[in-house]
């Protein structure tokens, strides 16, 4: 593996250094001249030579710079298949694009596994340091006492190292740093000297202090360019083991320093570099890429972008990650510019949305729906392709503990789809028209493959988006074809699995098409899904033990030792109370409630001589006592008018005035079943 | 055994057998004692040939042997005498055929094949003995694949011991072959053997006719496959050469008389055919009721009846195709299904007296089961095929005679023995007349006489009717309840009743076939089963059958009286009663939809003219429930509404909110949506204020449906005709059913035309903004860059870490070289050394 990855990375290099030097003596001949008349400034001066040196140190160790790169290039080939395959359209060329450029490696490892070792290492870490170090001071004890007793001994060591070092080099030739500290390494003293070598460019506080002033002072000088860079090592600190960029920064103070600068001034600082105005949130990148400015404001901007993703890949504190979102928020527009970084920023985002906790998955979701709408159009598509997809992983299980995550994940997907409804109806009416294909097959094949298919989640919870999608824009848009096929594809998944054990299911069905009947004003018939569990037959031997509460909102199936219970009956006959005043409650103005209400009210009249269970007597008696009245108000209202039943139009203005009075005895009748109703679930 | 077979016929026998034989073993004998059940089969059967064949080999020196078999004859004896007393048994129920033509019983057979055998040819004689030998081994081979191999291999070698040396011997070579060949390859031998005896017997069958003995050895073998391979080429050679005629006994006058030598040939190759059959169906009666046998032998069993229902042996192959027409398997279920179906279906192959047979046994088989059984078994009546006119000419012929066939009731046995008595003197004398005539030509011919026909279709007529009111009858048996049902728990019926729903649908197909004289007790069953009672009690007569059955009563009910129109004095009243109420009970996933609308069909939509308060009531119900139920319930409702309201045109006032609506309502002035008779509901009080909240229903068409049956108000009464609408209520159900909605839906080009009524919408639809923006406001950089420093610090002691580890690494390293460092550093000494020496 060694090898091959060193023949990669070799062959990578010749490839690409050539161009990459180029840049670099571009860039240190900028410098250079930038630097040269500002001599009287001691400290700049000392900054400028600083910095030659470093891109002379860079320069000679580009080679292993980019063997560095090409690694983690080639890593990349590995990790990310894996990671997720589905989505990746669009790495292969932002591929190219990276590694070109040697600033900013590629990030290689997954979150998670970062994530991991950090954890790992540090509850120990402290001690196996010291550990390590006492270790080490023995050994070169040691080790100085056998070179005294024979210096020859030295010498020999010194003719071995070449070949150790090869021996190394064909191991793990990657570590460069390690190449270094050999050369240097003979005796005690000549660490030291190498030490004070780099001691000379160590970032101090009082760097970072001046550099800030400077840059605020004067956005368009040299400081930005260290300030920058210095932000980049920062970014990259302790990920790489490129010794000469641990070494750089040595206090946490420096370090959060520069973090915390870079990432709240970038954005202003570019802004007035291209002579944006504050405000002007939409300027047009086109615009700006004409502009003078725009080519010595881009490479900066590009390395600010990308050490910033750089850094969200790594770091884990959600604080952090809520702050770098937030920054990257202002300077969103930017993004535009380059569509790698911005497709990597969806992406990262797009992850923490659907894994992070409440605040964090709410910050990367602003994040992203300014992509969606800030970005040119195909950026959306992305954004609710990758969404989607990823609720869909996230959304196969549900439980107590992730409803709220998942029904946010889903309010934010229809947030994202209603951006653009053009553009976005098509794509649900498609993934609607998917799901009804497959459940046509397995109406056909009743597979259980199939079966199982239907009965998941995943379906449901992708229906469920789409009716709030429905719900949610009906009111500004025709989407009657849409709701039709919808209606269709829920009425099929109620029927395909009948009995009391699918209850829950069924009932999220109906509470969906109550939903959709309610935003578009059609009428669904719903009441014969509820009815099922009116007759359910008493049989003697319930279960009365009251254990474990039912709660249908996570779950699809009832567990088949509940079915008995009486607690399940219980919630059966509470939820369809729900339903069934949900829908009554829609048409409670309508000219056809008394109708429309018969053949439930002699269902309900005849449970309630039948039931045994005392705490369900009441709220069925509330709800026929409920329904009773209203039916008669509206039949007093019916005695009075004269149109017949074909004329429409005064049907639809039957009763509109209570209507908007609002405060009908049956409206106010469900508001209370509701809140019994959520009493009940936080009871739970 | 074996060896006394080898003993007789060494030659003939194929290696495998004869190895297989040696296996027979005092462990053998006890098993199949102890599993007399099992050995019943054969002992019956082959009892005569072993007692011969004992005393004929009883000079020969093996002593054990003898006993053996004599225990054996005694035990069998034994058997026989209970055999005797029991019942015929349908094997040796069995005539079977001898070379003079005699139609021998297996009890009184034995003497007189002994004479015979002595005068007739000696291969013949051979073939007799050689087929009892086979039978007994293959009984035995059975009990024995019931052992596991182990055992049986432990057997084979204890017996080998018992056995005399010469036997021993013999066997442990055979054993040594077989172990040399490879299963495999003694498969395929085995396999080409097959294809070998099939073919030549296809081929000629006349010459080699006597193959089929081979190939009945080859089914004894002990591979499954092999069995099933042998049981397989068997029936195709039997389906090949099977003639078409029913092979007859000769008469002792035919015997006595000179032959040539053709016709002696022929008469021996009939009586080959015929015999190997036998022993074929035997086989196959007995391989059915093993496990790993089953299918195949159901498969034989039901292609031989198919394809030769005018065979002999039909009897034994319908007792055992019948027997499985209820079989848990799914597989030999929908077989012997299909077989009496086609069976029922091709009358011509057999002239109809199959199917007489085959309802008989189907009726006895309900019967003795006590209407347990799957219900296929029964849905098999509805592809008999009866003539219309059967029973009028019937009645008119029989005009005179007491009722024929009384339903359940108990004369009905002395009533059909007396039909039957007449009839079958009547045909006698026909058939003496015709034999006269054209004798000949009656044994080739199938083609039965009208008269026959008829008789023989009207038993069966009577013989399914009887099948069916036992099922009617037991359905009301409150005896019959559920839980005592459900101990039973058929794989099949999933009702308590499994029978009832294919009884009702053949009772409506039959319909018209129904004597008139149990009419009345058959609606009065009907109505009973449908769940009518003066029910002020409502729901406590506590009626088990379901909604659909309920449903299905009444429309066979419907149906019978339509059927017989001239009986129309039945009063159906209580069944619309019924209807009205049931429609409440309809549940869309539990009860059948399409039994809702063909009983919406049969009973209003194909109606005469309805009883106006009637009307007007099923109307306003239909309405309402359509508002409550499913697309493609409410179509149906919807279609048999207007097809109502096509019919009564006083009913299209429930379309108009007319003040004097009231004057026609009669008796009750006030709508009782929650009354249970639809003649005191006062619909016609009532306005169909559904139809305007169906004209928002989501479905398209049942949409446009409302909102073209509000505006048949207006239509005028002459033009009733023209606007029938040709739909059905089952139709309609269909059309709108789930799958066929998706299947519209997916087929529909997608299109979506949306007209947005906003640009690029900014505003949050349904998160809180606020929450949103709090979020970012809640941040605190402090906060931010303390832990930002507090991330730096754990990075730099991993690194710090990893630093500190390769140093440590390189410094043990050096440590060690320094041993090497030592090494050759004395090496150097030395040279140095030698070198200083060699200078000095």
């Amino acid at each position: 593996m060694a090898k091959k990855l060193g023949k990669k990375a070799r062959k990578f290099a010749k490839k690409n250094l050539q161009s990459v030097l180029k840049r670099r003596r571009k860039l240190k001949a900028v410098f250079k001249k930038r630097s040269a008349p500002r001599g009287g400034n001691n400290r700049d001066a000392l900054e400028g030579d600083e910095k030659v040196k470093l891109d002379q140190n860079m320069e000679g160790n580009s080679g292993g710079v980019i063997l560095d790169g090409s690694i983690t290039e080639n890593d990349l080939e590995n990790v990310f298949p894996e990671e997720d395959e589905d989505l990746n359209d669009d790495i292969s060329d932002s591929d190219g694009y990276l590694s070109e450029d040697t600033e900013c490696p590629y990030i290689s490892e997954s979150e998670s596994e970062n994530d991991s070792t950090k954890k790992n290492a540090h509850i120990d870490l402290v001690g196996k340091n010291k550990e390590l170090s006492t270790e080490i001071t023995q050994q070169r004890k040691k080790l100085n006492r056998l070179i005294k007793k024979d210096p020859e001994f030295s010498n020999f060591l010194e003719s071995r190292k070449n070949d150790m070092e090869i021996s190394r080099r064909e191991e793990l030739y990657s570590d460069e740093d390690e190449d270094e500290d050999d050369t240097s390494y003979p005796d005690g003293d000549a660490v030291q000297d190498s030490k004070g070598s780099l001691s000379d460019k160590i970032l101090t506080s009082s760097t970072i202090d001046v550099w800030c002033w400077l840059v605020m002072q004067e956005p368009s000088g040299p400081a930005v360019r260290n300030l920058l860079n210095g932000f980049r090592v920062a970014c990259r600190y302790g990920v790489d083991s490129n010794k000469i960029i641990s070494k750089k920064i040595q206090s946490r103070e420096v370090f959060s320093k520069i973090l915390t600068f870079v990432l709240s001034e970038a954005d202003n600082i570019f802004r007035r570099l291209l002579r944006m105005s504050d405000s002007g949130r939409k300027e047009n990148i086109p615009k700006l890429k004409s502009a003078s400015e725009w080519r010595t404001v881009s490479p900066l901007m590009e390395s600010y972008l990308r050490s910033s993703l750089y850094l969200l890949h790594q770091i884990t504190d959600n604080q952090i990650l809520i702050f770098v979102l937030s920054r990257l928020r202002a300077s969103i527009i930017f993004f535009s510019a380059f569509p790698s970084l911005a497709r990597r920023l969806i992406k990262i985002a797009v992850h923490l949305w659907a894994t992070g906790d409440q605040s964090l998955s709410l910050s990367s979701f602003t994040i992203i729906r300014d992509i969606a709408s800030e970005l040119p159009s195909d950026y959306l598509d992305i954004c609710l392709t990758r969404t989607y997809k990823s609720f869909i992983v996230c959304s196969k299980f549900v439980e107590h503990a992730n409803l709220k995550h998942i029904e946010f994940l889903m309010n934010s997907i229809v947030e994202l789809h209603s951006l653009d409804i053009r553009k976005s109806s098509q794509r649900v009416l498609t993934s609607v028209q998917q799901l009804g294909s497959i459940l046509r097959k397995a109406f056909k094949t009743k597979k259980k493959e199939e079966l199982k298919m239907i009965h998941s989640w995943q379906y449901i919870n992708c229906i469920n988006m789409w009716v709030k999608f429905i719900t949610c824009n009906s009111r500004d848009n025709d989407l009657q074809p849409l709701v039709f096929s919808v209606i269709q594809v829920i009425t099929g998944v109620a029927h395909l699995f009948p009995g009391l054990r699918n209850i829950p299911l069924r009932f999220k069905c109906v509470q969906m098409l109550n939903e959709l009947s309610l935003s578009s004003g059609v009428f669904v018939p719903i009441a014969s899904l509820v009815f099922e569990c009116l007759d359910y037959k008493e049989s003697g031997n319930l279960d009365t033990t009251r254990g474990t509460k039912i709660n249908f909102s996570s779950l699809l199936k009832v567990p088949k030792q509940l079915l008995k219970s009486q607690d399940f009956h219980e919630e059966c006959v509470l939820s369809a109370i729900e339903l069934l005043s949900a829908h009554f409650a829609q048409w409670s103005y309508h000219i056809s409630f008394p109708e429309l209400t018969a053949i439930p009210l002699i269902l309900l009249k005849r449970f309630d001589a039948k039931t045994t269970i005392e705490g369900l007597r009441r709220p069925v008696r509330r709800l026929i006592d409920q329904v009773e009245q209203n039916r008669d108000f509206i039949q007093r209202k019916r005695d009075e008018v004269s149109f017949s039943p074909n004329d429409q139009a005064s049907a639809d203005s039957f009763t509109q005035l209570e209507k908007s009075s609002g405060n009908a005895p049956f409206t106010q009748y469900y508001a209370s079943v509701l809140q019994n109703s959520r009493t009940r679930i936080i009871v739970n | 055994m074996g060896k006394r077979k080898k003993v007789i016929l060494p030659p003939d026998l194929p290696l495998e057998i004869a190895e297989d034989e040696l296996q027979l073993s005092d462990e053998d004998f006890d098993f199949v004692r102890k599993n007399r059940k099992y050995a019943g089969f054969l002992t019956k059967l082959d009892t005569k040939s072993i007692d011969r064949h004992v005393t004929r080999v009883a000079d020969h020196k093996e002593d054990e042997l003898e006993a053996l078999y004599e225990k054996r004859n005694r035990k069998a004896a034994l058997l026989k005498v209970q055999e005797d007393e029991a019942q015929v048994d349908p094997v040796d129920a069995l005539p079977i055929r001898t070379l003079d033509g005699d139609w021998k019983y297996r009890t009184a057979k034995k003497e007189r094949y002994e004479d015979k055998s002595n005068d007739t040819a000696s291969p013949k004689k051979d073939d007799d003995e050689e087929k009892g030998v086979i039978r007994l081994t293959k009984a035995e081979r059975r009990q024995k694949l019931k052992k596991d191999k182990k055992e049986a291999k432990k057997v084979a070698k204890e017996e080998g011991e018992m056995d005399v040396p010469e036997g021993k011997l013999h066997s442990e070579v055979l054993e040594k072959v077989q172990e040399d060949l490879s299963a495999e390859e003694l498969f395929t031998k085995k396999k080409i053997k097959v294809a070998k005896v099939g073919m030549t017997l296809l081929e000629n069958p006349e010459s080699n006719i006597r193959s089929l003995t081979d190939l009945l050895q080859i089914c004894d073998d002990e591979d499954h496959n092999i069995v099933k391979l042998g049981l397989m080429s068997l029936l195709a050679v039997f389906k090949d050469i099977i003639p078409g005629y029913r092979i007859r006994q000769l008469t002792e006058k035919e015997l006595a008389v000179q032959v040539s030598e053709a016709v002696r040939k022929m008469r021996y190759y009939e009586y080959t055919l015929l015999r190997s059959y036998k022993a074929y169906i035997l086989k196959l009666i007995g391989l059915e009721k093993q496990t790993s046998f089953r299918q195949v032998a159901v498969r034989c069993m039901c292609t031989l009846l198919d394809t030769a229902p005018h065979f002999n042996f039909r009897e034994s192959l319908l007792i055992s195709v019948v027997k499985n027409i209820s079989s848990s398997d799914d597989v030999v279920r929908k077989l012997c299904c299909e077989t009496i179906k086609s069976l029922f279906a091709n009358e011509g192959k057999h002239g109809g007296e199959a199917t007489l047979q085959a309802v008989r046994l189907i009726a006895d088989h309900v019967k003795f089961h006590d209407c347990q059984l799957h219900p296929d078994s029964v849905y098999v009546f509805l592809s008999l095929k009866f003539d219309e006119d059967l029973r009028k000419s019937e009645k008119m012929e029989e005009k005179g005679r007491p009722k024929k066939r009384r339903g359940w009731h108990n004369h009905e046995v002395p009533n059909q023995l007396q039909g039957s008595d007449k009839k079958r003197s009547r045909r006698d004398l026909i058939e003496k007349t015709r034999k006269e005539v054209n004798a000949d030509l009656k044994s080739v011919s199938f083609v039965p006489d009208p008269m026959e026909r008829r008789r023989m279709q009207s038993e069966a007529l009577s013989a399914v009717f009887q099948t069916y009111f036992r099922i009617l009858k037991h359905s009301m048996d409150p005896a019959n309840s559920r839980s005592k049902v459900n101990a039973i728990s058929l794989p099949g019926g999933s009702t308590a009743y499994p029978l009832l729903a294919p009884c009702l649908d053949g009772l409506g197909k039959f319909s018209h076939l129904i004597d008139l004289d149990f009419m009345s007790d058959l609606i009065g069953c009907l109505k009973k089963l449908a769940g009518y009672s003066d029910r002020h009690d409502g729901i406590s007569h506590q009626n088990s059958l379901s909604v659909s059955e309920r449903l299905q009563c009444c429309v066979v009910a419907f149906r019978v009286m339509r059927s017989n129109l001239d009986a129309l004095n039945v009063d159906l009243q209580d069944f619309f009663v019924q209807l009205y109420n049931l429609i409440l009970e309809y549940r869309p996933d539990r009860d059948r939809g399409e039994v809702l609308a063909e009983a919406l069909k049969t009973m209003l939509w194909e109606g005469r003219q309805h009883d106006m308060q009637r009307a007007a009531a099923f109307i306003k119900r239909l309405a309402t429930f359509s508002l409550s139920f499913g697309s493609a319930e409410a179509m149906a409702a919807l279609v048999t509404l207007t097809h109502l309201l096509q019919k009564n045109s006083k009913c299209r006032n429930l379309l108009e909110n007319d003040a004097g609506g009231g004057s026609l309502s009669g008796l009750v002035v006030k709508y009782q949506p929650e009354a249970t008779d639809p003649y005191l509901s006062g619909a016609l009080a009532s306005v169909l204020w559904e139809l305007s909240l169906l004209m928002k229903h989501y479905n398209p068409s049942i949409s446009s449906m409302a909102a073209s049956i509000s505006t048949m108000a207006n239509m005028n009464p002459a033009q009733n005709q023209a606007y029938l609408s040709t739909i059905s209520p089952p139709q309609a159900f269909a059309d709108l059913s789930i799958e066929r909605e998706l299947l519209k839906q997916s087929s529909k080009p997608l299109s979506l035309n949306i007209k947005s009524r906003r640009e690029k919408g900014k505003e949050f639809v349904v998160l809180d903004p606020d929450q949103l923006q709090r979020v970012e406001s809640f941040l605190d950089e402090d906060q931010v860059k303390l832990r930002l420093e507090d991330h730096f610090t754990v990075l730099r002691d991993i690194s710090e870490n990893e630093r500190l580890r390769g140093e440590l690494n390189r410094t043990s390293l050096s440590l060690s070289l320094y041993e090497e460092y030592k090494m050759q550093k004395k090496k150097r000494d030395n040279k140095t050394k030698r070198r200083k020496d060699a200078k000095v």
